[in-house]
């Protein structure tokens, strides 16, 4: 399962979730027609039966080749069309709007991760290709009939695992680093508030700085709680006028 | 909440210390004749004050969603018969299209009302009319800044007959005080100073649908979240007295705001198929507050102030507020009329109305800040709409602008609910950054 699962991350050069500034298929089109040999070994990462899978598989890449003809000529007008005639998302296991739990059993119980995965690609599925919705079946699956430690075990266990592994390495070598500076061994660092400060931080700053781009956007979360106070407060700034004598 | 930076004591008897008007009321222009011009310029005529109420086109059909709550039909003593429709059932339908209905927890007296804003306007300024107000059909040009400190403002406006394609008549009036009431555009800002703010653009399109089609909209309202239809709003459907608005907007991106509204006639589409466009609209919305909201005894109410509510952009409550709120400190800062104001009452009223709407607007603002920040966040907005807890919060802070604490554990559950929707959504987002199709 490790293995397989990198074989996406080195493939995944599709953008992700739609850059903002547009509908514009034409381009999506063009990397998708790349993929159809690749999306067949993609297939083989989700716990999910084969065959199913391929066969939707299959039929999307048929579609994708028939609709790839139709645009290339990549006129508006066709481009439009393409909107007004979109490709329904199907699914064996999507029944009425929700998933039928029936369908992913395994091995006599529910196969969360199956689920997880399905709904998984429904979103991906429509937010590529956006659907008109439909009365007679709304959409009704809630993510929160999946249990709390079949969340836990697929994302939080991982995370998990990696933060305590860069904690455990930082923690080792700033206790060493601490000792040959000062000679204050490890049990003694554990009773010093200094010590205990700088633990603090370190354990903080892996929690909250898991990749570069943490960084910035932490500053931008930070200057996004006040904006608006300050847009709002904008008009008592120039209170030096005199009418503050009275 | 926004407290004066200064923080300079303004609570000040103004009549006190302000010059006493001699032979003649106070006299007021205000600056157009939408609901806060009317509403302005309602209170400021019973009040005893002279009013001028200028505004451009009489019969303006504007392009508004048209959604008023409750409590504006109690505080504005507005007739039913204005309210076109009385909706009771919202869908709020997820990027993934999972839809949620709404409204379950409104009691049977309870609405949203839709109105068309010519009528609603109209009815406001007539009220106007008939509390002493003159209504004059004239657009704004500018005004001369008084000479002296106790000097008057000078307008300068087009006066219209009402003839068609007239060019229209320059004439000038002196006044004590302008209201700005003029709208996302508004002519008296620009004057004043008063800065720039953000705003969205808003596009709509009416849609006149078949009857049976017509039925599903009878009293529900439609609110599509994705990228697709809006990367900072929504789109919507909304029920209009004979057919149906569908319209949708943006801040960042509104060069692309057409291939926006393609996308929520997409998401519709089963729905208004076989309907005919009849118009096509658009208009902007503030996002916030101008950066100055008054200046000497000018002061801005409204669109023109930014009072515009962050995530949902509702503007017509708080317009009309904002302008009877305004009309109030002008009334009481001269004493029915018979004193000259200064700006530190025109400063009261922004102070009562800051304090009183701030939690409204700031809670709104958290709530886009969250929800409307990516596909997932929206993905658990609609999950968290599915439950009656909020929506009870919601309809209760929309329709009477209060917010009710509820009770501490079912906000608790509340809480950790919300946290557990984003949570899940955003690990099902790494899953689909995994996937390719």
């Amino acid at each position: 399962m490790a293995s397989l699962s990198q074989i996406p991350s080195s493939l995944s050069f599709s953008p992700k979730p739609i850059t903002k500034s547009t509908l514009n298929l034409l381009p999506r089109r063009a990397t998708l027609s790349f993929h159809p040999i690749k999306s067949g070994t993609n297939t083989s990462t989700s716990v999910v039966s084969p065959p199913l899978e391929a066969k939707a598989h299959q039929e999307k890449k048929e579609e994708e080749t028939a609709s790839h003809a139709l645009v290339s000529p990549g006129t508006n007008a066709t481009n439009e069309k393409k909107l007004e005639v979109p490709k329904r998302f199907k699914d064996p296991r999507w029944v009425k709007g929700t998933w039928d739990l029936d369908q992913f059993v395994k091995n006599g119980r529910t196969d969360w991760d199956a689920v997880i995965d399905a709904e998984a690609r429904r979103r991906k599925w429509l937010e590529e290709y956006p659907e008109a919705t439909d009365t007679d079946e709304m959409v009704f699956f809630d993510t929160s009939i999946i249990p709390w430690w079949a969340w836990i075990k697929r994302f939080h266990l991982p995370e998990a695992e990696r933060l305590n592994g860069r904690a455990a390495m930082i923690g080792f070598f700033m206790a060493y680093f601490v000792d040959s500076l000062t000679g204050v061994g490890l049990v003694d660092q554990t009773s010093n508030f200094f010590c205990k400060t700088l633990l603090f931080i370190s354990v903080l700053g892996i929690l909250l700085v898991r990749n570069n781009e943490d960084i910035e956007n932490l500053k931008k979360i930070l200057e996004e709680t006040t904006f608006y106070d300050k847009q709002w407060q904008a008009t008592w700034q120039d209170d030096s006028s005199p009418d503050s004598k009275k | 909440m926004a407290r004066p930076a200064g923080r300079r004591s303004l609570a000040v008897r103004a009549s006190a210390t302000s010059p006493r008007l001699t032979g003649r009321p106070l006299r007021v222009a205000v600056v157009g004749g939408g609901p806060a011009g009317g509403a302005a310029a309602e209170t400021l005529a019973k009040g005893g004050v002279e009013t001028i109420l200028i505004e451009r086109k009489l019969d303006n059909c504007k392009p508004c969603g048209g959604a008023i709550p409750l409590c504006m039909v109690d505080e504005f003593s507005l007739p039913l018969d204005l309210i076109d429709r009385r909706v009771t059932k919202m869908k709020m339908i997820s990027p993934s299209n999972v839809a949620v209905d709404i409204g379950r927890t409104l009691a049977p007296n309870e609405y949203i009302g839709m109105v068309r804003r010519e009528v609603l306007d109209d009815y406001l300024r007539s009220r106007a009319a008939a509390a002493g107000a003159e209504v004059v059909n004239g657009l704004f040009l500018k005004y001369d800044a008084p000479q002296e400190p106790n000097g008057p403002y000078r307008i300068h406006y087009n006066h219209y007959e009402g003839i068609k394609g007239e060019k229209g008549d320059k004439r000038t009036i002196e006044v004590d005080a302008v209201v700005g009431a003029d709208g996302a555009n508004s002519r008296v800002a620009k004057e004043m100073g008063a800065g720039d703010y953000e705003y969205a653009i808003a596009f709509q399109e009416r849609v006149r649908i078949p009857e049976d089609k017509m039925d599903y909209y009878r009293e529900r309202a439609e609110m599509y979240v994705g990228d697709d239809v809006s990367p900072d709003f929504y789109g919507w459907v909304f029920p209009k007295c004979d057919h149906v608005a569908v319209g949708t907007g943006t801040v960042t991106h509104k060069a692309d705001i057409k291939k926006f509204q393609a996308a929520t006639r997409l998401r519709a589409r089963d729905k208004i198929e076989g309907g005919k466009i009849i118009r096509v609209e658009a208009h902007p919305i503030p996002e916030h507050p101008r950066p100055k909201r008054v200046s000497d005894r000018v002061t801005l109410v409204g669109d023109a102030a930014g009072y515009v509510t962050k995530c949902s952009g509702e503007g017509i409550y708080f317009a009309a507020k904002s302008g009877r709120m305004c009309a109030e400190a002008i009334v009481e800062g001269s004493a029915n009329g018979t004193r000259l104001i200064d700006e530190s009452d025109l400063r009261k009223y922004l102070e009562k109305f800051d304090k009183m709407y701030w939690p409204t607007y700031k809670v709104l603002d958290v709530l886009q800040k969250v929800f409307y920040r990516s596909n997932s966040a929206r993905e658990a907005f609609v999950e968290m709409c599915a439950d009656e807890y909020v929506q009870k919060m919601t309809f209760d802070s929309y329709l009477y602008k209060r917010v009710v604490p509820g009770n501490p554990l079912d906000d608790i559950r509340l809480a950790i609910n919300t946290i557990g929707s984003l949570v899940r959504a955003s690990a099902l987002r790494r899953e689909m950054n995994k996937i390719t199709l």
